[in-house]
């Protein structure tokens, strides 16, 4: 449970201190930069990753749960999204294939063969 | 409504969030072809028509589950830094095609729409669409765009990595581990991520770095395009 608040509070402390830069005018998402400092932080070893790892994942794994509340507002989309639905679903289409396709290829082409690695890799946490 | 009728309404309208929620990832485990965030959602869309219930009262309630998504965007930092561990010698390359990825994505996204006719708050809310949702969200909201047609696109984004990435980039050619990973992490955020975990432990890896950082670039990104746009 400690575990659990320690981490609840570093990620709560880096997020506020990036809302707070974003405030000073810094142009980016206070979460964003928040994450980024945080980044740093456990590059140069200042946090360490045994701190938040646990409620980390807990958040990212239950991240669904976070963006309910908005999604519901699709509800009151409907005309909007009607009326745009072309240009939105041709938008998503268009966009996926590109991504996929420049990053695919130039990351066929251009990265450099990787030695062995004998660390163990884990597993990504999915988030949405 | 004084103070303690809306701490009790926030209360039931977080309770409610999750319950359904949990009914959504059971519903989820049962038939994998339901997205969680649909089977999640509908039933609370339900309900507030049911009752004639305003959105908006039933969002400011909910209003501290959206606030976490904050913190669960630092908490991203967390696979970034322990995939990027692993990738060592690619990782410049590998930022480098996930900046120009970023760049791609961005572009032909709200220049598609614009090209279609979208309104400006439209076409802003196309172009966040292929990262993580709550980093898309927030640079959705720094463009003056409409956070759910954001979220509708990011949640579509995802499904669509996950069913049809792996079988593009084959017919291209494309089968290296790292250049999939990265490819459907930058596209398909979580979901991507979520679908390469069964298939390759460095697939998964670099595409949870991918996602984390496509998520930044496109922050930086969008923090450019409104300085330009001004």
């Amino acid at each position: 449970m400690m575990e659990y608040l320690t981490g609840f509070a570093i990620l709560i402390a880096f997020f506020l201190f990036g809302s707070f830069l974003h405030k000073l005018g810094v142009p980016i998402p206070g979460g964003v930069l928040g994450l980024m400092l945080f980044f740093l932080a456990m590059q140069v070893g200042a946090v360490k990753l045994k701190w938040v790892e646990r409620t980390a994942s807990l958040l990212l794994r239950h991240m669904v749960l976070l963006f309910v509340p908005l999604t519901v507002g699709l509800m009151e989309m409907g005309p909007l999204f009607s009326k745009q639905a072309v240009a939105i679903t041709a938008s998503l289409l268009v966009s996926v294939t590109a991504v996929m396709l420049t990053i695919g290829l130039l990351g066929h082409w251009l990265l450099p063969a990787e030695p062995a690695s004998k660390t163990e890799t884990k597993i990504a946490e999915a988030g949405q | 409504m004084n103070t303690l009728h809306l701490i009790l309404f926030s209360a039931v309208c977080i309770a409610v969030s999750i319950l359904f929620y949990a009914l959504g990832q059971a519903l989820h485990h049962r038939w994998r072809g339901i997205p969680p965030i649909v089977a999640a959602s509908l039933p609370i869309v339900a309900l507030l028509l049911i009752f004639r219930f305003p959105y908006n009262k039933y969002n400011q309630g909910s209003d501290a589950l959206t606030w976490l998504l904050g913190p669960a965007t630092v908490g991203l930092a967390v696979p970034m830094y322990r995939n990027g561990k692993a990738l060592r010698r690619s990782l410049p390359m590998l930022a480098l095609i996930v900046l120009i990825g970023s760049v791609v994505g961005m572009v032909t996204a709200g220049g598609t729409a614009w090209l279609l006719g979208a309104p400006l708050p439209v076409i802003m809310s196309t172009v966040p669409k292929s990262v993580t949702t709550p980093i898309a969200i927030e640079v959705c909201r720094e463009l003056k765009g409409i956070p759910q047609i954001t979220i509708a696109l990011v949640i579509l984004a995802g499904v669509l990595g996950a069913s049809f990435g792996v079988p593009l980039l084959r017919l291209v050619g494309v089968r290296e581990d790292r250049a999939v990973g990265a490819a459907i992490g930058s596209a398909s955020h979580g979901v991507g991520t979520a679908s390469l975990v069964r298939r390759s432990e460095m697939q998964a890896s670099v595409s949870g770095w991918a996602m984390a950082a496509s998520g930044i670039f496109t922050s930086l990104l969008a923090a450019l395009l409104k300085l330009f746009l001004h």
